[in-house]
């Protein structure tokens, strides 16, 4: 009976957290250019939340006429469905994990090459040209990016000899991966970003040229689904990246280690609308040349680096 | 909850036991989705009238199907990425435990990385990684 | 074994047979999908994660997108439709179906006259890179050396020459004779794969 305690109190979390970035998101956005942002409904705007998803729910759940119904419907299921598993293997502080793999590196990988789907199948059933662009687009960004998303975190694996979450986090106790893996911090969260389509590598949802891309037919929830596939996304990611370089539940005494992880996680999602405010977006073919002729080298040169001064150092 | 027991039976008996509260997660996340997605149906309005697939506004009249065949490109890079994502895979057991392996087993993987390169280096001479040509 | 080797089998089984009987591409592949995961299910209850894993990123995440690309690029249409259902009728499969079930009454009276195999532990992530790293090295630069070549071929094949020039610089050669000549010689990026597919 336990798991299912820990199996819903971690989906519980994550639903509201997913929930509340709307509020978050729009408030910091408009903090950061100067604007006032969502602030009627409630305190401070709170309930704008709410408003926000009872509208969804009642908006009319249209499926056009010329679209794929099947596939249609399957596309935005499988995106929150996908990032929600690969929350299993996450250590939110001592004992909070749903299933503590010892494949728990790989286990993230496979569910996250399983997202690229939502888009390239939503994309395709919509059977409308910007859709189909946006899934292209996006598909291709996605795997582009997902080799070397796996070899950006091998660094941190050799550094531990573990797949295992957990180990991972006890094998920071001295120092964070962030300060001996820096290139690969920095190349999972660019590979991250990519992954999670946000801006600025929101292309296959640029609304300047594609109107929303791949989901530009969706309506009511089913759009809902897309919007809180995103937000679990950044979340994922932000957990992440907490996990394998800034030392996970690990922190001063004073707050157990359940708050250290969701301070260091929401200072990513910070992090991310902070990029989304502030960055503009690159060309398509400025990202798909960076992705291979820089950033795959880069990663092969971090995993090289890492192994040889690891052997060194051992003599 | 009877089913909730049934699978706990399953659980058991497997050699898998450790795999339990992935399969509870996914039927509670399948749930979540299968929920969301009733709902709405059942609570948003239906209008069916053929106005919906009028072009809005001035909005310009389609034209043929959507599905026209895609440049060859993005053909390109997926086969890329399919080759690529093997030979990532043999990193994967190369770093887990790479200790062990010492220096000849970094020998061997600078050997495989060479190999890697050597195909990568010829490809981007030859301009196939360009996306625009 | 276990009941959950059973269910993932039956869940394989019955989905490629979707996949061979969807005559939309698309759909198909979902059930190939579907399939890969069962085989991954598969893995794990047979104790070895590490390949379950390799078969969900690999198969299930990569080659499945590749697929789904050329369908996406080909977009064979109305036609090619009716051909799938065409090679559904009885007289196309009953031969083969016939000498397959052979095979499977074979299988499955060795399996039931041999002793039935005791469950293999779970095999040890480790284990699996000493053995792939010491004892078969030879294998991983072959496979090395293989998917250098396939790159290789991989860029050749994707390779889009641009063989005729824009139809206003072909005018200024051949005196006006444009229109004709894209009418008979443009090649569309789907038909170079097809011929290119047809000659390999």
């Amino acid at each position: 009976m336990q798991h299912v305690w820990i199996v819903l109190g971690v989906l519980f979390v994550l639903l509201n957290v997913a929930a509340g970035l709307i509020w978050v998101e729009r408030r910091m956005l408009a903090m950061w250019q100067d604007r006032l942002g969502p602030n009627r409904a409630g305190p401070l705007g709170l309930l704008i939340v709410l408003a926000d998803t009872l509208k969804l729910f009642f908006k009319e759940d249209w499926i056009p006429s010329f679209a794929d119904k099947k596939i249609f419907v399957i596309a935005p299921a499988i995106v929150v469905a996908s990032v929600l598993m690969s929350f299993v293997v996450i250590p939110f502080a001592p004992g909070i994990v749903v299933a503590d793999l010892n494949i728990g590196v790989l286990f993230f990988l496979a569910m996250s090459s399983l997202g690229v789907y939502s888009i390239v199948l939503g994309g395709w059933a919509s059977n409308n040209k910007y859709s189909l662009l946006g899934a292209m687009r996006g598909a291709s960004q996605m795997i582009a990016y997902e080799v070397f998303m796996g070899l950006s975190l091998m660094g941190v694996v050799m550094m531990t000899g573990s797949f295992r979450l957990t180990d991972i986090v006890e094998a920071q106790r001295s120092v964070w991966f962030c300060f001996t893996q820096p290139l690969g911090l920095i190349l999972f969260f660019i590979a991250g970003i990519a992954e999670t389509h946000r801006l600025p590598f929101d292309i296959p949802e640029s609304e300047s040229e594609l109107i929303a891309g791949f989901h530009s037919e969706y309506s009511g929830m089913k759009f809902g689904m897309f919007f809180i596939g995103e937000y679990l996304g950044v979340t994922l990611i932000s957990a992440m990246t907490v996990t394998m370089f800034f030392g996970g539940w690990m922190g001063p005494e004073f707050l157990p280690g359940w708050a250290w992880f969701f301070i260091k996680t929401f200072a990513f999602i910070l992090f991310f609308i902070l990029l989304r405010a502030s960055l503009p977006r690159p060309r398509y073919d400025q990202l798909m040349e960076s992705g291979w002729k820089v950033l795959l080298p880069l990663v092969l040169v971090n995993i090289l680096v890492t192994g040889a001064v690891l052997l060194y150092l051992k003599g | 909850m009877q089913l909730l027991n049934i699978l706990l039976d399953i659980a058991k008996t497997d050699s898998a036991e450790g795999y339990f509260p992935i399969g509870l997660q996914l039927l509670f996340a399948a749930g979540f989705v299968a929920t969301m997605m009733v709902a709405t149906h059942l609570l948003g309005p239906k209008r069916k009238t053929a106005d919906k697939l009028e072009n809005f506004a001035s909005g310009i009249p389609t034209h043929g199907d959507a599905r026209t065949p895609m440049a060859i490109k993005y053909f390109l890079v997926a086969i890329l990425f399919v080759l690529f994502d093997v030979e990532v895979i043999f990193f994967y057991p190369y770093a887990v435990n790479f200790r062990e392996l010492g220096w000849t087993g970094f020998w061997e993987v600078l050997l495989f990385v060479g190999f890697f390169l050597v195909g990568f280096i010829y490809i981007i001479k030859k301009g196939a990684l360009k996306w625009e040509d | 074994m276990s009941l959950l080797f059973y269910i993932s089998s039956v869940v394989a089984i019955v989905a490629t047979l979707l996949v061979i009987t969807c005559h939309r591409p698309i759909h198909a592949l979902l059930y190939l999908v579907v399939s890969f995961l069962a085989v991954s299910m598969i893995f794990l209850s047979l104790g070895a994660p590490f390949v379950a894993v390799l078969e969900v990123i690999l198969y299930a995440g990569a080659i499945i997108v590749l697929l789904i690309f050329v369908v996406m690029m080909l977009n064979l249409g109305q036609e090619a439709a009716l051909q799938e259902k065409q090679w559904l009728q009885p007289k196309v499969w009953v031969g083969p179906s016939i000498l397959v079930a052979v095979l499977l009454l074979e299988m499955s009276i060795l399996l039931l006259r041999g002793e039935s195999a005791a469950i293999q532990p779970a095999v040890d992530m480790k284990r699996i890179s000493l053995v792939l790293f010491k004892e078969y090295v030879i294998a991983v630069e072959l496979v090395g050396f293989l998917l250098m070549a396939g790159i290789v071929g991989a860029a050749h094949i994707g390779k889009h020459k641009k063989k005729h020039p824009h139809r206003f610089l072909q005018n200024g050669k051949e005196n006006g004779h444009a229109d004709n000549n894209e009418n008979n010689k443009e090649v569309k990026p789907g038909e170079l794969l097809k011929e290119e597919m047809i000659h390999n």
